[in-house]
């Protein structure tokens, strides 16, 4: 057997690997120190620096103590707001996406790539342009300042992503699969649900991922589009933070941070070695 | 006589007696309401609104205040979304001539009867009413002034310079800025690197060589000012403080230095009062630190003016308009506005105050003399780097343009007098 943990390339990749993974783990290391060290601690000092004493209170106040105006609630209503955002959206996005893509792969009609192009065509548009009409929108059929209005923004927007994704996945998928339910009697959605969906489980998890990521994350619609209390986690992180005539509040905004970043990393920790399954699966015919 | 109650009578009677009250709620006695949007949620200006509020709730009011983390264009997109939605806010927070802009997307109140009755007029400095008055009404209010262009000295750092005079112009404080560098201060400056900060270090180069080519090139785009003497020893200047400062502190806020600055690390700072909140909440003294107006070449102090305000937005409920006039009163109200400078940091907008009290700063008293003296000299101007003296396009253009300058050191003064009169004459 050959021994290869001394092999010179090895190592050579090892090392590098390694000050890669330092570089990126970098800034989430001094967010973690700081997110234990007081506030004084590191205003009378500098930014980067290893805690004290580990200041537990920090997380304490970002979970349910610190002041946003008048409502000293820290950032529970607001993970709760983003939870209420972001798992119906995702849900509803991806199962359209999915009965959309597979609609435009495979069930060829007059027109599919004209809709598949128009639909994708949403990837490019940038969110500031998109703001005045959904504020029209939202304004007709009276769902301003609703989370049942950032829903549907995130539902339909999210489908130009959801479509690209599963329709590229779908395509790889033999027609005579199709074809041979069809001469079974099979219609449109009894296919979809015995056959495609079955199937379709490493491309629903990567929509998933990515649509709760962008979701959960999301500021401009989020901040525009509620009032006060219903406002998403990403305000509340925002009102944390902007205070340019005060001295930044580096320990608190770095629990905070953490605390809203969990959902997230939870998603991509369970689901995350599909991910990259997921994305190339597609790829190799 | 007997008395004959028919089924018919009764009904009535009692249907009046349950409408009674809410005929009487709706006649004078309507609780007063106000919904209303700032960018206002953090640290003390969170702190300063909430207490607004308490008073406005003290007085029956309902008070509905809706935050918009973040800067003033998400409040902005916030605003707009809620004018096409029809449902404008009652008030809103909103400055400089941004107000003329804003009030030409929908009708606003006309405020001229409160501030007349309250005779406020006669107590605000005229530059900033005519901000407030666009078209000759007042619609929206200030409430509290900042000077963008204060000078703090750090005690440990003078005395590290052996230094103990504050500088008057600009000549004086390059002096003491070498100084302090030969007595083994790396960075004499401890300013920060955000784009206002930038548009800080240039407005107070220029404003205070010459006030009177600031407000023509600046506040009125004279094509003359823009290129003229004044605008390229005002970029020289910059380029001085810029070489004072640690180029270290990237984009980040000046309150990161403010550590060195205190312990002499650094000697001085040029920034808005509102500083003096910031090292109070960060643990520091009063005595750690002087602060003085900004350099001045004629001697007399500049003020670059930065005033926060609401504008009043009209609308139809009886409740909120009944609202809409509490407000006023209270903005406009000595009491309320020495509440809520003591505790952001500011000065009062109105000139009549007494600062001499207990609760004030000398850094407050300092900076209210300073408004008087400058007003009384015609040398209060506008802040561009607080969107004061322009719209926000106009104000972006030439931001851009100045922090460029700040941050690459290759850029000669008449280059960077070209390109911002290049980008003045793109935007507009």
């Amino acid at each position: 057997m050959r021994d290869r943990g001394f092999a010179p390339s090895r190592i050579l990749i090892y090392v590098i690997v390694t000050l890669f993974a330092a570089a990126y783990l970098a800034p989430l290391v001094v967010v973690v120190l700081n997110s234990l060290r007081t506030n004084e601690e590191i205003a009378q000092g500098s930014m980067i620096g290893w805690p004290q004493q580990l200041a537990w209170s920090n997380y304490a106040k970002a979970w349910s103590g610190f002041c946003v105006a008048e409502t000293c609630a820290g950032i529970r209503p607001y993970m709760l707001n983003s939870t209420l955002i972001t798992i119906p959206a995702t849900i509803l996005s991806t199962l359209l996406g999915a009965v959309a893509g597979y609609a435009v792969s495979l069930w060829r009609f007059r027109g599919d790539n004209w809709i598949y192009g128009i639909v994708t065509l949403g990837l490019f548009l940038p969110q500031q342009m998109r703001l005045l009409p959904w504020t029209i929108v939202l304004r007709d059929i009276g769902l301003i300042n609703t989370l049942t209005g950032l829903v549907l923004i995130h539902t339909i927007q999210g489908l130009s992503f959801t479509v690209l994704f599963c329709r590229n996945y779908y395509v790889a998928i033999p027609h005579e699969l199709i074809r041979a339910a069809r001469i079974d009697g099979a219609g449109f959605f009894r296919i979809f649900w015995r056959i495609i969906l079955p199937l379709s489980s490493p491309i629903l998890i990567v929509t998933v991922i990515w649509q709760f990521t962008h979701i959960w994350n999301e500021f401009l619609f989020g901040v525009t589009f509620t009032t006060g209390q219903q406002q998403p986690v990403t305000a509340a992180l925002i009102a944390l933070s902007a205070a340019v005539a005060d001295i930044p509040q580096y320990g608190v905004q770095s629990a905070a941070v953490i605390i809203a970043a969990l959902p997230t990393l939870l998603i991509y920790l369970f689901g995350g070695r599909y991910f990259v399954r997921g994305l190339t699966a597609g790829a190799v015919k | 006589m007997p008395i004959t109650t028919t089924r018919r009578r009764l009904l009535a009677g009692s249907a009046a007696a349950l409408a009674l009250p809410a005929f009487a709620r709706a006649q004078g006695a309507v609780k007063p309401r106000l919904t209303a949007i700032s960018q206002w949620s953090a640290g003390s200006d969170g702190a300063a609104i909430t207490a607004l509020g308490k008073k406005f709730e003290e007085k029956g009011g309902v008070w509905q205040h809706s935050p918009v983390p973040g800067f003033t264009t998400e409040m902005m997109n916030k605003l707009r979304a809620q004018i096409i939605a029809g449902d404008p806010p009652a008030c809103s927070q909103l400055k400089g001539p941004e107000i003329a802009a804003w009030s030409k997307i929908a009708p606003t109140v006309d405020l001229d009867a409160v501030v007349a009755a309250a005779g406020y007029e006669k107590v605000v400095a005229p530059d900033l009413a005519k901000l407030h008055k666009p078209g000759g009404k007042w619609i929206a209010l200030p409430l509290q002034i900042y000077s963008t262009n204060m000078l703090f000295l750090s005690k440990r750092g003078m005395d590290k310079a052996k230094a103990d005079k504050i500088p008057v112009t600009w000549a004086d404080f390059n002096a003491l800025a070498e100084k302090m560098k030969s007595a083994g201060m790396a960075y004499p400056l401890a300013n920060g690197g955000t784009r206002p900060d930038d548009g800080q270090k240039f407005e107070a180069s220029f404003a205070g060589i010459s006030p009177t080519a600031y407000r023509a090139a600046i506040m009125n785009l004279d094509k003359k000012a823009l290129e003229g003497p004044e605008i390229k020893a005002a970029f020289a200047q910059t380029r001085k403080i810029a070489d004072w400062c640690d180029p270290n502190v990237g984009a980040q806020p000046y309150a990161v230095n403010l550590k060195r600055f205190v312990d002499g690390d650094m000697g001085m700072l040029i920034n808005g009062g509102w500083a003096q909140g910031v090292l109070k909440n960060a643990g520091f003294k009063f005595e750690d630190y002087v602060i003085a107006p900004g350099p001045s070449d004629n001697g007399k102090p500049v003020f670059l003016l930065n005033a926060d305000a609401f504008i009043f937005w009209q609308r139809k409920e009886a409740d909120l308009q009944a609202g809409q006039m509490l407000m006023a009163q209270l903005v406009m109200d000595p009491a309320i506005q020495t509440m809520y400078s003591q505790i952001t940091g500011s000065i009062p907008v109105r000139t009549d105050v007494d600062l001499s009290g207990e609760g004030w700063s000398d850094g407050q008293r300092r900076t209210a003399a300073a408004l008087k003296d400058a007003v009384a000299s015609n040398q209060a101007v506008l802040s561009v780097a607080h969107n004061m003296a322009q719209e926000n396009g106009l104000t972006a253009a030439m931001i851009d343009v100045i922090t460029e300058y700040v941050k690459n050191k290759t850029i000669k003064p008449e280059e960077a007098v070209t390109r911002l009169a290049d980008a003045v004459e793109g935007a507009r």
